[in-house]
């Protein structure tokens, strides 16, 4: 605990991040980068077809990634930073150190995102004929590359977290950019982004877009684009899910927080939606069912909360796998705080050496450094919410627990310090597990 | 929160990922650009909102369009504003850990706030661009809209000056009780917002005098047009006067052994000092006569002098901070070289 902490106690920290992430996932895949590759086509497709009012559809819904990317998407994409330097500033600050370089071209490539994006918009009624408008497409095709580019890099880092490779023995920038996961999760991650973007903006046009002339072609557009992605996904899907490491792997199901039969039935009927929807607009786009478009919108919502939830879940107990875990502790850390105390090693802690008399305030600091970042003592969470899990839990229980929490919940790091601090802990758990409320 | 000791933490084990010079002159060189975009994002929104309110008084047609084009130029630069600030951020992160993060998390909830606050800013000022002309009819809800716009774009700096601020001063952390104490509890803080708010109308200023005088090569301008070029250095030269007084306040609210720093204890920050002056009263008398006999020569030198004076301020207002920090760098460096044992991967048993 070097810096000072900062508690949602009824929200929970790790969902603060959670929630920021999801939104930001859905937007920078599903708009930035599915839906601008979606526009250029359609913007392509308009020039062969010289077809006037898909042209200014493709216009119209540029529009619409503009405000979108550049309000919610920017603002979440800085916010998950922002978050995770609040909430977990030992992880967020490492990876920076090890990632800079990767995080400066990540910076020049989304200027060039953002500034690409900005000429495509408003030079769409200025470069409108014959060369002026093929340099248009240009742009646009530019700005598809980009956006994917800016992916391509960010991939590298997270993929990091969950499987760093042989980063943890070399300490090499390189090994730890091109680890076990970065290219099935970067090629899941790309095709994912185009059907979730299809997903997304189907609904839309199949609800105010009411001339075929248009509505036909963008829906063709959108199935050509769906027939490659679909499988695609799935197939790299399959090859990301081999990759990760064992461990990791049997935390998928727990994850969800979903009995095991409930996650494999509703993923099989968002799966069999999917397909029907895929071939629905691929035969009969002009019968597409608004319910069907609006059932597959939701359900592309519910995967990607699931995929994110799952993708941050399977690490436990670690932030960056092998090397810290989600509170900050590294092993170097967790061997000088077993031997000195935890408490004696953390900069912020106004209690440096626990005594009988401020032995429920120590606790509560220990709490704060090592526990907060996955529990609350309260709050809607009732799993994580330690008042509600240790209700009924005698002291020597929630004593001769800690030591061992690592082995019995294998998503918890060991617990570091010494037995005082442990004997601490447990007084304070112990006492807001029966405080009346 | 609240009562720390001198709660420095330690470095992080691994090491600053490059050379220290050429980070810091990165981290002074992206600022400048960020904090131009912000200048130009937040007078064009105020400047937008203020026409628009004497358009609706007085009724002219003019003002209205004026407040229009400002508009337009304020959601533009906020998209590139917004991505220009996250170089420093990455860097000011990396080689000012210890304190930067700390600073932050003390305003912790702030700082997060700042997410929903500019997303809803950048929001209205959309909506505020692209209903200039469907919503002639209903114009109070219009500059409603906008003015919101405005008072989040005028509140939000004051977070990130309280997070610059008081990285300097570790000492006043364990005395530190959230964000809006913060305003109060460190010094130099409003100080820094009117300097900041008064450069951001002038280079606001200064912009359109360079955005219109190059679009005049091209074409003539219109009425309009002309009206914003003129105002532009109007605006430009009369806060950059003013400028003179409150950059001295910044100054003075500087701790005294730092501010004598740039009145002759240093060699270079007074020469620093001294060169950001003498091109500060350089500026206002080239724009002065600009605003009496438009010239393009003049275009070229005022925008020479323009850029150096951001230059030579971003380059101050990294000495300052170096100066404040450098005993306390002393006491707990930063980690400069790879030490294998100190990031040894988890054993598993
Ligand atoms: C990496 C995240 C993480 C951290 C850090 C963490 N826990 Fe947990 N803890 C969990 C998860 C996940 C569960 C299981 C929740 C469930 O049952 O779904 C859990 C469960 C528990 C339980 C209930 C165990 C049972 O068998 O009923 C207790 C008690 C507990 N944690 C205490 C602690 C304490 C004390 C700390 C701090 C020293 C801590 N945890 C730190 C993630 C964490
Ligand atoms: C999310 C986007 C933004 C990021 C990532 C960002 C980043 C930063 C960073 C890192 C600094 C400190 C640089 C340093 O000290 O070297 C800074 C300073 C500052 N930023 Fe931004 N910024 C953003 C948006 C904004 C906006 C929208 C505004 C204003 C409306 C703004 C106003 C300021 C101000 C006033 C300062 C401090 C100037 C001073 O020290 O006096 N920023 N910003």
């Amino acid at each position: 605990m070097n810096f000072p902490t900062v508690e949602f106690p009824w929200f929970g920290n790790g969902n603060i991040v959670a929630i920021i992430a999801i939104i930001h996932v859905l937007i920078s895949h599903g708009v930035a980068i599915g839906a601008t590759a979606l526009v250029v086509s359609s913007e392509y497709y308009a020039i062969v077809t010289k077809n006037e009012k898909l042209d200014q559809l493709a216009k119209q819904l540029t529009k619409w990634i503009l405000i979108i990317t550049t309000t919610v998407g920017a603002m979440t994409g800085v916010g998950i930073w922002f978050s995770t330097t609040v909430i977990q500033p030992d992880s967020i600050g490492s990876l920076l150190r090890i990632f800079f370089w990767a995080w400066v071209a990540e910076w020049v490539v989304f200027v060039l995102e953002v500034v690409f994006l900005l000429i495509y918009y408003y030079t769409w009624e200025t470069w409108k004929e014959g060369k002026a408008k093929r340099k248009h497409l240009n742009v646009g095709i530019m700005l598809a590359v980009f956006s994917w580019l800016t992916m391509s890099i960010i991939t590298g880092i997270l993929a990091a977290k969950l499987t760093p490779g042989r980063w943890v023995e070399t300490l090499s920038f390189w090994n730890a950019f091109f680890n076990p996961t970065y290219l099935p999760s970067l090629g899941f991650r790309t095709f994912l982004s185009i059907m979730l973007a299809i997903a997304l903006f189907t609904i839309f046009v199949r609800l105010f877009v009411k001339d075929e002339e248009v509505r036909m072609p963008l829906l063709r557009i959108f199935s050509i684009w769906g027939a490659i992605s679909l499988p695609a996904t799935v197939v790299l899907g399959i090859w990301y899910l081999q990759s990760i490491p064992d461990q990791a792997a049997k935390l998928i199901v727990w994850s969800t927080g979903l009995p095991e039969k409930t996650f494999d039935v509703l993923n099989m009927i968002a799966f069999a939606l999917i397909i029907v929807f895929l071939f629905w607009l691929a035969i009969r786009p002009k019968k597409l069912p608004i319910f069907l478009s609006l059932a597959v919108f939701m359900s592309a919502i519910g995967f990607i909360g699931e995929f994110e939830v799952v993708r941050e879940s399977i690490r436990k107990p670690y932030i960056i796998y092998n090397y810290m875990y989600v509170n900050g502790i590294t092993a170097v850390k967790a061997e000088e705080m077993n031997r000195d105390g935890y408490l004696a090693h953390s900069t912020v802690a106004k209690i440096k050496k626990v005594t009988e008399k401020n032995k429920v305030e120590a606790g509560r600091e220990i709490y704060q450094g090592q526990c907060l970042a996955c529990h609350t003592i309260d709050g809607w969470r009732s799993k994580r919410a330690l008042a509600n899990r240790l209700k009924g839990w005698p002291q020597q229980s929630i004593e001769s627990f800690i030591p061992t929490m690592h082995q019995v919940r294998p998503m918890m790091p060991p617990f570091v310090g010494t037995k005082e601090e442990v004997e601490a802990l447990a007084a304070y758990l112990y006492k807001v597990a029966n405080e009346e409320k | 929160m609240g009562v720390l000791q001198l709660s420095i933490p330690p470095d992080f084990p691994l090491p600053i990922p490059g050379n220290l010079t050429l980070l810091q002159f990165l981290i002074v060189l992206t600022f400048v650009l960020h904090i131009i975009f912000v200048n130009f994002t937040l007078s064009f929104a105020t400047g937008a909102v203020i026409l628009e309110a004497s358009a609706m008084k007085t009724h002219s047609r003019r003002l209205d369009d004026m407040a229009r084009i400002c508009s337009l130029h304020a959601s533009i630069h906020k998209s590139i504003a917004v991505v220009l600030g996250v170089a420093p951020l990455l860097i000011i992160s990396v080689i000012y850990t210890q304190y930067f993060y700390t600073s932050t998390l003390l305003i912790g909830k702030a700082w997060l706030s700042l997410i929903i606050l500019l997303i809803t800013a950048f929001l209205l000022l959309y909506v505020y661009k692209f209903s200039w002309e469907k919503w002639e009819n209903k114009k109070g809800l219009h500059f409603l809209v906008g003015f919101a716009a405005m008072l989040i774009l005028l509140f939000v700096p004051l977070i990130f000056i309280v997070n610059v601020v008081s990285m300097l001063y570790p000492e006043k952390w364990s005395g530190a009780n959230g964000f809006f104490h913060s305003l109060l509890h460190y010094p130099q803080i409003w100080q820094r917002y009117a300097h900041f708010i008064l450069a951001s109308l002038a280079t606001g200023g200064f912009y359109m005098y360079l955005y219109f005088s190059v679009k005049q090569r091209k074409q003539t301008l219109s009425d309009v047009e002309q009206s914003l070029k003129l105002g532009g250095v109007k605006v430009a030269f009369w806060i950059t006067l003013l400028q003179l007084v409150f950059g001295s306040l910044l100054l003075i609210s500087f701790d005294r052994n730092i501010m004598l720093l740039f009145m002759g204890d240093d060699a270079l920050l007074t020469a620093l000092l001294l060169l950001s002056v003498f091109l500060t009263i350089l500026l206002c008398a080239l724009l002065y006569v600009v605003s009496k006999n438009d010239r393009p020569s003049m275009f070229y030198a005022s925008l020479l002098c323009f850029v150096l004076i951001v230059g030579v301020m971003g380059w101050m207002r990294h000495e300052v901070r170096e100066s404040y920090l450098k005993p306390y760098i002393n006491e707990y460096p930063r980690t400069i070289e790879m030490k294998k044992e100190n990031i040894k991967p988890v054993n598993k048993q």
